[in-house]
């Protein structure tokens, strides 16, 4: 019992945490048709935000984790604004930009706070009982504060005027063009969202494990999974790639060893992307 | 995908004295005595590893696949070569084909799997590849030794020639050197004639239109899987080569972040051009080495390199050569009005 209702959270909260930085790199693909490799690095570079603006200024950890998404969203803008958007027609240079991104992101992180074990201090430390079950507090409420924002987000999205223009833009770039859209304000605004759930994903998890400057390249990994088993384009769909490859990482560790666990997460992933390219719920490609 | 420049006539007799100086050079290289010793001839040898992977990466971008697992193949042939060498008793220059011929195999089998996907699909599929093979390496302990280095497999050992005499790989660099050495100047050459074959073409024809290439008889599958198992060949080779060289194999060496070194040597070299990845790999390989006092702010070399290149330099540091050659011999004419 114990050992099940601890894998489900786990689970929960790993499906949650993918699911925010995965929704960030899904919306940069989806409004600007680019593959963002870099999106693990900021995840990594929040999560370091976070654990300074709350022991800097003596902030509360939520405090922290917002503040840090209100930093994140603006290095969002300054990335969109001064690499994506003048190289995104050409995906070598996309590529090749998020690469170098990665590159000076890591190692700023690798000389600076790198090497050091940290951990960001907890929303909500502690242990509670529900029944026979003990559960770390930090582990639910992370997984809480995930949903609540993938509601937001999604509520966001497809109730508000901007992010109805997301949707258009995401759709057909021109034809929203001509109908008065300012393209590169919603990109730059994509990016900011994409940054800032990154930056609290990171903030979450950075309470649950500790702080590594190559935490991203996993979790870039992950991002990439759900997105194609999801179906490139897909959001809602994001929300059950997102169970599925966070209950795999939760389970499979148990009885394969990490390494194994990560094997048949990736044989999994190439098998999805064989059998249906288009992923579950995506469009035909 | 567009050809590279051709060189016209006028040029083509400087292209063949440029490339004879090239090879002088290499050859008489570990003689110079240039900058520290054993450590440099260490990071030629690197270099001539990753010009037989970047180059082999390019001919599997030729026809119109974008790889991200390039590593992860270059991990098969090590990781094959050492084991089989140390399990079977096996002499390591035997095991490196064999593991080369093993990496093509598997290159061909997963090539053929993953070539109805296309363009990032393809792309995304080699990245899982990539992890998933670096993964494996890590979970079959036995075998590989897990997460630790592999360590304890034979390396080149020494090596009698009647006629020539002994060669140690063990007690100098400098055999090895020669060795990377041969085998990147034949991978160049067989990977130069494929291009210009007919084969190279139907590549090309791939690339740049599957529908209109498959309509007249070029079969986009067939090709796509040729590229991509010759160009995993000499990955693999380049691979196990390596590994018997460094005697020491990490799981963290074949990985995701590796390939997409790889990849960003071939990028910035630009892929167009043949001697492209020759370009990226010497500048992103040498250029840190230059800041050796400083290892760990390096990186900011190699980022600022590829900022500069991907603004200011769009095709690639090899499309310079061209109006670089032809600046120099304005300057030189005016020199001798």
């Amino acid at each position: 019992m114990q050992l099940f209702v601890q894998t489900l959270i786990n689970g929960l909260v790993l499906s949650s945490i993918y699911i925010l930085v995965a929704l960030g790199f899904a919306l940069i693909f989806s409004v600007m048709q680019v593959l963002n490799f870099a999106h693990g690095s900021v995840y990594m570079v929040g999560a370091y935000v976070t654990y300074f603006v709350g022991s800097i200024f003596g902030l509360p950890p939520w405090g922290a984790i917002a503040l840090s998404a209100g930093v994140m969203a603006l290095f969002g803008v300054f990335l969109e604004g001064c690499g994506f958007r003048i190289l995104a027609k050409d995906f070598n240079r996309t590529l090749m930009f998020s690469l170098a991104v990665i590159v000076l992101l890591q190692t700023t992180a690798d000389v600076t706070v790198g090497g050091v074990l940290r951990h960001v201090p907890s929303v909500l430390p502690g242990l509670t009982r529900v029944g026979t079950v003990t559960l770390s507090k930090e582990r639910v409420i992370a997984c809480v504060i995930a949903i609540f924002l993938l509601i937001l987000v999604n509520l966001l999205i497809r109730k508000t005027g901007l992010g109805r223009e997301m949707i258009a833009v995401s759709l057909d770039r021109t034809a929203s063009a001509l109908q008065g859209i300012n393209v590169h304000r919603v990109s730059a605004f994509a990016f900011a969202l994409s940054c800032a759930l990154a930056s609290v994903a990171g903030g979450l998890m950075g309470s649950i494990t500790r702080l590594d400057a190559y935490m991203g390249d996993a979790m870039l990994v992950k991002a990439l999974a759900l997105v194609i088993i999801a179906g490139m384009g897909s959001i809602g769909g994001l929300f059950v790639s997102g169970l599925i490859v966070g209950f795999i990482d939760a389970t499979l560790p148990i009885y394969f060893g990490a390494a194994g666990g990560e094997v048949a997460a990736t044989a999994f992933a190439i098998l999805i992307l064989v059998i249906r390219p288009q992923g579950l719920f995506g469009q035909e490609v | 995908m567009k050809e590279g420049p051709k060189t016209s006539n006028g040029t083509s007799l400087p292209k063949y004295a440029l490339l004879f100086v090239a090879a002088v050079l290499l050859i008489i290289l570990p003689f110079l005595g240039i900058g520290g010793g054993p450590y440099f001839i260490h990071i030629c040898i690197l270099i001539f590893t990753f010009v037989i992977v970047t180059s082999s990466l390019r001919t599997i971008y030729l026809s119109g696949q974008a790889s991200v697992a390039p590593a992860a193949f270059m991990g098969i042939g090590a990781y094959t070569s050492a084991i089989t060498s140390a399990r079977l008793g096996v002499s390591p220059w035997a095991t490196m084909f064999i593991a080369a011929l093993g990496t093509m195999a598997v290159a061909a089998a997963v090539g053929y799997i993953f070539s109805r996907l296309r363009a990032i699909y393809f792309s995304v599929v080699t990245v899982f590849f990539g992890v998933g093979v670096e993964a494996l390496i890590r979970a079959l302990e036995s075998l590989t030794g897990g997460r630790t280095a592999l360590v304890g497999y034979p390396g080149f050992g020494i090596l009698r020639i009647s006629g020539i005499g002994v060669i140690d790989f063990a007690s100098s660099k400098i055999p090895a050197y020669y060795l990377l050495l041969i085998l990147a100047a034949l991978t160049l050459l067989a990977l130069y004639r494929l291009e210009r074959s007919r084969t190279g073409m139907n590549w090309a024809a791939v690339a740049q239109s599957p529908l209109v290439a498959s309509s007249i008889g070029i079969s986009e599958v067939k090709f796509r899987v040729l590229a991509f198992s010759v160009g995993c060949f000499f990955a693999g080779l380049a691979g196990a080569a390596y590994g018997h060289y460094s005697g020491v194999l990490a799981p963290g060496s074949y990985g995701l972040m590796s390939s997409i070194a790889i990849v960003t040597y071939l990028l910035l070299g630009g892929q167009k051009y043949f001697f492209g990845p020759v370009l990226g790999v010497v500048i992103l390989v040498a250029v840190p080495e230059f800041f050796r006092s400083a290892k760990e702010y390096a990186p900011y070399i190699t980022g600022g390199v590829m900022l500069v290149v991907i603004f200011l330099i769009p095709e690639g540091l090899a499309s310079l050569t061209k109006p670089a050659w032809l600046w120099l011999r304005r300057t030189a004419g005016k020199g001798a009005q």
